[in-house]
C-alpha cells in the first residue's frame, strides 16, 4: 500500500487520519504535498488549507497556522487550531470577517495593522474552505 | 425562646440555602471534570511541541531568540490567574496574598500586571496597581484562544523592552481537596541544552525562522496549561467549599428541628397546664 499515516495534534483534541495517500499544506514558503516515503523534516505551516486524500475520500481543513513534522512514514501536524470543511462556524467566521474589514477602515496605526492582517486572513481562509 | 414559626422559617431557609449549595457542589465537580479532560488533551500537543524544539533548538544561536533573552531585572510583570466568581472559599483570597506579597518585594511601582479573572482585576483595580490588561469573563467559554491572547500580549510587552521578566502566579491542581498556589517564570522562557544528533532532516524555510515560530506557541500552550490548572482548582475549591457549607446547613438543619421539637413539646406543656389548672378551678 502506498499510503502513511496522518495524525493532526491541537491542544484540544487530537484527530488520526489513516492509510492517506496524498497531503496538501500551506507552508510559509507556498503549499507543499507530501505522499508516501517523503523525507523527514520540519516545516512551518501558514494560515490556509490542509487537504488530506485517502482511498476514496477527501477531505479539507481550514488551520491557522503550525508546523508539520514527518518521520518514517508518520506525518503530525502540530496546528494552534483546526477545522474541518464541515464544521465551520460559518456566521462566526462571516462576522469576524466584518469587524476586521469595520476596524481596518478606522484604524491607522501600524502594529494594530499585523494582528488586523491575521484575522482577516484567518477569516476568509475559514469561509473559503468551508465552501469545500 | 424563638417563636415556633420563627424556627420553622429559619429551617425552611437554610433548607432552601442546602438546595443551592448541593447543586453548586454538583455543578463544580462537573467542571473539574472537564477541565481535567482538557488538560489531558493538551498534552500530546505539547510533548510533541516541546520534542521539536528540543531538536532544533541546539543548532540555533540563542542570541537571535528573544524570547530566550536574559536581561538585568528593572521591571517585572506579573500574570495573575483568579477567578471571575467567588464562593470558592479561599480560592480567590489567598492568590491574591501571596500575589500582593511578590509584587511587594519588588516594590508595587516596577510592576505590571496582567489581571486574568474579574476578582485580581477589581482588587488590584482598586488599590491602584499598575494593570496593563485584564481579561475577564471567558472562563465559561474557555478555549484557546484565550491562551493565545493573553500569550501575543505578553510577547509584545516582553519583547518591546518595557519589562524584563514576566511572572505567572496561578493555582496548582494537585488533586480534589488540594490546590497549591505556584510562582512561575514565564518569560525569557528557558530550555535545557541537551542536543539530539539528528542527521538528514529538511528544516523549511530555516531553523531559525520554525524556532522563532516554535517558541511562542510554546508559550501559549504554557499559558493554556496555566489557565486549565487554574479553573480545575477553582471548581475544586469551590466543591470542597460547598460540601462543608452543604454539611453545615445539614448541622443547622438538626439543630433547629430539635430546637423546634422542644419549642413545640413546651407549648403543648404549657397548653395542658391551663387545661389541667383551669378544669381544676371550675372544681372547687
Amino acid at each position: 500500500m502506498d499510503s502513511f499515516v496522518v495524525e493532526i495534534v491541537t491542544p484540544i483534541r487530537v484527530v488520526n487520519q489513516e492509510n492517506v495517500k496524498y497531503l496538501r499544506c500551506p507552508g510559509i514558503d507556498g503549499s507543499f504535498g507530501v505522499m508516501k516515503n517523503h523525507r523527514n523534516g520540519v516545516i512551518a505551516l501558514d494560515v490556509g488549507e490542509i487537504k488530506i486524500e485517502t482511498k476514496n475520500d477527501v477531505e479539507w481543513y481550514a488551520t491557522s497556522g503550525g508546523f508539520v513534522e514527518i518521520l518514517d512514514n508518520k506525518v503530525e501536524l502540530l496546528l494552534e487550531s483546526v477545522e474541518r470543511s464541515n464544521e465551520i462556524d460559518v456566521k462566526r467566521a462571516s462576522s469576524a470577517l466584518e469587524r476586521a474589514n469595520q476596524r481596518r477602515k478606522n484604524t491607522k496605526e501600524p502594529i494594530d495593522n499585523i494582528r488586523l492582517e491575521a484575522s482577516l486572513l484567518r477569516a476568509l481562509n475559514r469561509l473559503k474552505v468551508s465552501k469545500k | 425562646m424563638a417563636s415556633l414559626k420563627d424556627i420553622r422559617d429559619r429551617i425552611k431557609s437554610v433548607k432552601s440555602i442546602q438546595k443551592v449549595t448541593s447543586a453548586m457542589k454538583m455543578v463544580a465537580a462537573a467542571k473539574v471534570r472537564k477541565a481535567q479532560e482538557k488538560m489531558e488533551q493538551a498534552r500530546p500537543y505539547t510533548s510533541a511541541l516541546e520534542e521539536t524544539i528540543n531538536h532544533i533548538l541546539p543548532d540555533v544561536s540563542r542570541k537571535d531568540l528573544d524570547l530566550l533573552n536574559v536581561r538585568k531585572i528593572r521591571r517585572k510583570a506579573y500574570v495573575i490567574v483568579s477567578a471571575d466568581r467567588g464562593l470558592a472559599g479561599g480560592f480567590n483570597s489567598n492568590i491574591i496574598k501571596v500575589s500582593e506579597k511578590e509584587i511587594a518585594e519588588f516594590g508595587k511601582e516596577n510592576v505590571d500586571l496582567f489581571c486574568i479573572g474579574k476578582k485580581a482585576r477589581d482588587h488590584f483595580k482598586r488599590r491602584d496597581y499598575n494593570i496593563i490588561e485584564s481579561h475577564i469573563d471567558f472562563w465559561s467559554e474557555l478555549n484557546f484562544e484565550n491562551a493565545m491572547m493573553i500569550g501575543r500580549s505578553a510577547i509584545e510587552h516582553f519583547t518591546s523592552g518595557k519589562v524584563d521578566e514576566i511572572h505567572v502566579i496561578y493555582n496548582y491542581f494537585v488533586n480534589m481537596a488540594q490546590q497549591e498556589i505556584k510562582s512561575e517564570v514565564l518569560l525569557p522562557l528557558s530550555y535545557g541544552d541537551e542536543g539530539f544528533d539528528e542527521k538528514d532532516r529538511l528544516y523549511e524555510p530555516s531553523k531559525e525562522v520554525l524556532v522563532n515560530s516554535l517558541v511562542p506557541r510554546h508559550l501559549n500552550i504554557q499559558i493554556w496549561k496555566y489557565l486549565l490548572e487554574s479553573y480545575a482548582s477553582e471548581q475544586a475549591a469551590r466543591m470542597m467549599a460547598m460540601e462543608n457549607a452543604t454539611t453545615n446547613a445539614g448541622d443547622m438543619i438538626k439543630s433547629l428541628t430539635l430546637e423546634f421539637n422542644k419549642a413545640r413539646q413546651a407549648a403543648i406543656t404549657t397548653e395542658m397546664l391551663e387545661i389541667v389548672s383551669g378544669a381544676e378551678a371550675l372544681k372547687e
